[in-house]
Parts: C-alpha cells; sequence; structure tokens
C-alpha cells in the first residue's frame, strides 16, 4: 500500500510518503516491545514488556495512536498496528502447557523495536 | 423506560415499577440525569438512546452463528472471510461494525485451537455476537487466559491435546476476533439453519467447541 | 517510595497474567439502566463527545479501589460523569440537580400515585 518513493517512470511526479505512512516492520520481523512505563493510558498490557515476538502481519490501513486517542488527539498523523505473535514460553518463564501455544496481539509501532 | 422529557411525568419512567422493590439505584439515577441533561442541552437526541438500544438488541449470537455455519457449507465464503472479517459480514449479512475495527476470523482446525480474550478491557465482536457474557470481563479470566489458557479450558470442560496449538489472541487496539469453530463429524446432512442452531456464543469465543447437543447440555 | 510506583505504573484494568480465581461462568441480563449506560456510550461516541478509547482511560482513571468495587456499568457512568465535566460540557452541580430532581419524582410518584404506569 505505501511504497517509498513510488515513481511514474515518464509521468513527471514522485509520490514521497509523510513522516511515518510507511510501515518500519513486515511480516516475518523479530520485535521486542519496548520495556517504557508510561503515567497514565497505555494500551500494552505490562506482561508484554520487553518480550520478544514475530510479526505475523502489518494491519491497513494506519491508525490513531489509541494511546494518545483515549486523550481525544484522535486526528492527525497515523501509523501501523502489527499483529505480533510470541510464543507463550517468551513471554512467562514457568509456562504450563504446549510449546507450542502462542499469543497474538496488536501493537502500535512506536512500542516496538528490531531485534 | 429510556429517556424522559425532562418534566412531564405523564411518559414512562426508568424506574422501578411502583409496588415493586426499591427505588432506582445511584448509578441508574445518575444515568439519568445525564442522560437527561445531555438530552435538554440538544448533544444528544431524545430518541437515541431508545434507538441504540435496539440496535444492541438485534445484536445476538445467532448472527455469529449463520456466519460460522456458512462458512462450514460454502468454501469461497470461508475464503472471502478469513481474508477480510469485516468487509464480508457487511457485504453478506449486513452487519456494521465500530469506528475503524476490523474483524480477524479465526479457524480453528485439528492443529490449532483458539481463544479470544481482552485483558485490558472487554473488546468483544460485538455487532456479531451482542454484548459479551460477565465471566468473559471479570478478572479471572481476563487475568488467566493470556498464562494459563489450557488450565481456563479445562474449567470450561475443554481439553486441547498437547499436539494442538492453543492460540490466545489478546484484543486490544482495532481488531476484534472471532472463533471459526470446527464442524462436528456427523453433520454432513444437516441443514445451514440446523448447523447454525449448534453454534452457542462460547464456541466463537473458543472455551468450548461444538457439540451436537448444541450446548443444550449443562457442562 | 518504590512501593507505591507500582500504582502508577501498572493501570488497575492491566490484569493479564496476575493470579486469580477459578472462572465463574457467571452472565446476568443487563438492568434497564445498564443497557441505556452502553447505548449512551455508542451515542456519545456516534456524537463525537467521548470516543471508546477517552471511555476506557476514564474507567482506569477511577483508581484501583473504584475500578475493583464499582461494577462494569457503574464505572462507565462515573467516568462519563467525570469526562463531562473534564471537558466543560457538564458541571457537577447540573449533575447534582438533575439527581435531586429525579430522586423526587420517583418520591412524588411512589407517594402520590393510586394507578402505577406501567413501565416499557
Amino acid at each position: 500500500m505505501s511504497n517509498p518513493s513510488h515513481t511514474a517512470n515518464g509521468a513527471g511526479y514522485r509520490i514521497v510518503p509523510a513522516l511515518g505512512e510507511t510501515p518500519i516492520f513486515h511480516a516475518g520481523d523479530r520485535v521486542r516491545v519496548l520495556t517504557r512505563e508510561p503515567i497514565g493510558h497505555y494500551r500494552v498490557p505490562r506482561y508484554l514488556r520487553g518480550k520478544t515476538g514475530v510479526v505475523k502481519t502489518v494491519i491497513e490501513p494506519a491508525g490513531i495512536d489509541n494511546e494518545e486517542e483515549g486523550y481525544g488527539r484522535n486526528a492527525g498523523n497515523r501509523r501501523h498496528y502489527y499483529r505480533i505473535a510470541f510464543p507463550m514460553t517468551a513471554i512467562w518463564p514457568d509456562y504450563v502447557g504446549s510449546p507450542r501455544d502462542g499469543l497474538f496481539i496488536e501493537v502500535y509501532e512506536t512500542w516496538l523495536e528490531r531485534i | 423506560m429510556e429517556s424522559s422529557h425532562g418534566h412531564d411525568h405523564a411518559h414512562d419512567h426508568p424506574h422501578a415499577e411502583l409496588g415493586q422493590a426499591g427505588r432506582p439505584g445511584y448509578y441508574d439515577m445518575l444515568e439519568t440525569a445525564v442522560r437527561e441533561l445531555l438530552v435538554e442541552r440538544k448533544l444528544i437526541g431524545a430518541d437515541e438512546i431508545r434507538r441504540q438500544i435496539e440496535v444492541l438488541d438485534s445484536r445476538t449470537p445467532a448472527l455469529g452463528a449463520k456466519i460460522v455455519a456458512r462458512a462450514w457449507v460454502d468454501p469461497a465464503f470461508r475464503a472471502r472471510l478469513i481474508a477480510d472479517g469485516r468487509a464480508t459480514c457487511e457485504a453478506d449479512f449486513g452487519v456494521t461494525f465500530y469506528d475503524d475495527t476490523s474483524l480477524i476470523v479465526l479457524e480453528n482446525t485439528d492443529k490449532v485451537h483458539n481463544l479470544i480474550v481482552c485483558t485490558l478491557c472487554s473488546c468483544y465482536p460485538r455487532p456479531i455476537l451482542g454484548l459479551p457474557p460477565d465471566w468473559y470481563k471479570a478478572k479471572p479470566y481476563r487475568a488467566r487466559a493470556v498464562i494459563e489458557p489450557r488450565a481456563v479450558l479445562a474449567e470450561f470442560g475443554t481439553v486441547i491435546p498437547d499436539d494442538v496449538e492453543i492460540r490466545v489472541h489478546d484484543s486490544t487496539a482495532m481488531v476484534r476476533y472471532m472463533v471459526l469453530p470446527r464442524r462436528p463429524a456427523g453433520t454432513e446432512s444437516y441443514s445451514e439453519d440446523q448447523l447454525a442452531a449448534l453454534v452457542t456464543r462460547d464456541t466463537m469465543i473458543g472455551v468450548v467447541p461444538i457439540t451436537l447437543d448444541g450446548g443444550r447440555v449443562a457442562r | 517510595m518504590t512501593q507505591t510506583e507500582n500504582l502508577v505504573k501498572r493501570l488497575p484494568n492491566d490484569i493479564g497474567g496476575l493470579s486469580a480465581e477459578p472462572v465463574q461462568q457467571l452472565d446476568h441480563v443487563l438492568e434497564p439502566w445498564e443497557k441505556r449506560c452502553h447505548a449512551l456510550a455508542d451515542v456519545l461516541d456516534f456524537h463525537k463527545i467521548i470516543n471508546t478509547e477517552e471511555k476506557r482511560c476514564g474507567v482506569e482513571a477511577l483508581g484501583a479501589e473504584m475500578v475493583g468495587k464499582l461494577t462494569y456499568y457503574e464505572r462507565w457512568i462515573v467516568a462519563f460523569a467525570n469526562i463531562l465535566f473534564r471537558k466543560g460540557i457538564l458541571a457537577p452541580s447540573d449533575v447534582a440537580h438533575k439527581m435531586a430532581e429525579v430522586e423526587a419524582r420517583w418520591t412524588n410518584d411512589t407517594a402520590g400515585a393510586s394507578t402505577a404506569q406501567p413501565r416499557r
């Protein structure tokens, strides 16, 4: 959907995506949830902070940061949410279940770093 | 019962029927006060609450059950549903969704069992399942489904073999989820309506599998 | 002071992974006011007065004790009142007066009525 420097050959124009419009991460990327501890409204549960998972899907279209939206800021720049898969054993050190079990959750781009 | 018009007491009152126990509770009166003030100030319409109650009442798990049954009998529909849950429900069933929410329909297979939860609040696919049950919104389920899903499922009488992967989906943003349960054996001759009758709310949350008694037998 | 930091760092609704009791499969039919409250949330969102995320934020802001002790829709309606006050849409005195009026209406009805008004 958003391609960097989309150029139409010979058409005489170039599309330059705005800041934040192009997804940083892609399906298959290994990412880690940041260990931020915000004061006030947040939507990334504490149980996920600092955990490592794999991006399954880049959710389209880009969306409003729901943590800012909670304070009424529901317009302006949009970035991507990512559906991330975490093995349960990566989240819980003493997980009881199958090693195949996993957790899937949407995380906003500003909460992730590539590893 | 719903929005009174401020001062006209000839209309219904949103309080306990005369002769029954109790004045309206504190929160009931708070809701009435807030609503009436908003209507008086023309910030919301006098009839909009009643209208929205009709919308809420129209949404029940029966709609989700129809969607599941259709997916069981129609592979092309199933494929579209999996590819884009919201668009397919809008196009084929006229469902309207909230804001920018999307819908991901999660297929259970012989290798994967899906379970949905909202640890932070109570996100739930309301447009196709109606309102969530109390237990879905309460602490035990929300706290434990993400850390010990197998133990939670066992409390519902559901045992998932170790070679089946459990996927827990925690709704925190715009995506809403619905489980597409496995069609049980022995239903090859069932009509779509008969299939839909087997599909209960809890099978679409993922805490129980479909059974041929349609959940009528108490667990 | 490190002990109280945890109250700041963990919102009262952020309970994923905490210990809890067995799931009791409880459910109840909504009281009429609860259903009206849910409808109110949707109507407030529709009119861009309080969006869904603001509602969530407002419920969290009630703090751990209220979040623990109020029921689901009780939390919503108190959160709505707080948000409407903060946005300057309603004043606390407006709500106080209106609640007194609502209560007086009920008292007058129970005192004065000889025929019950049927509830819809």
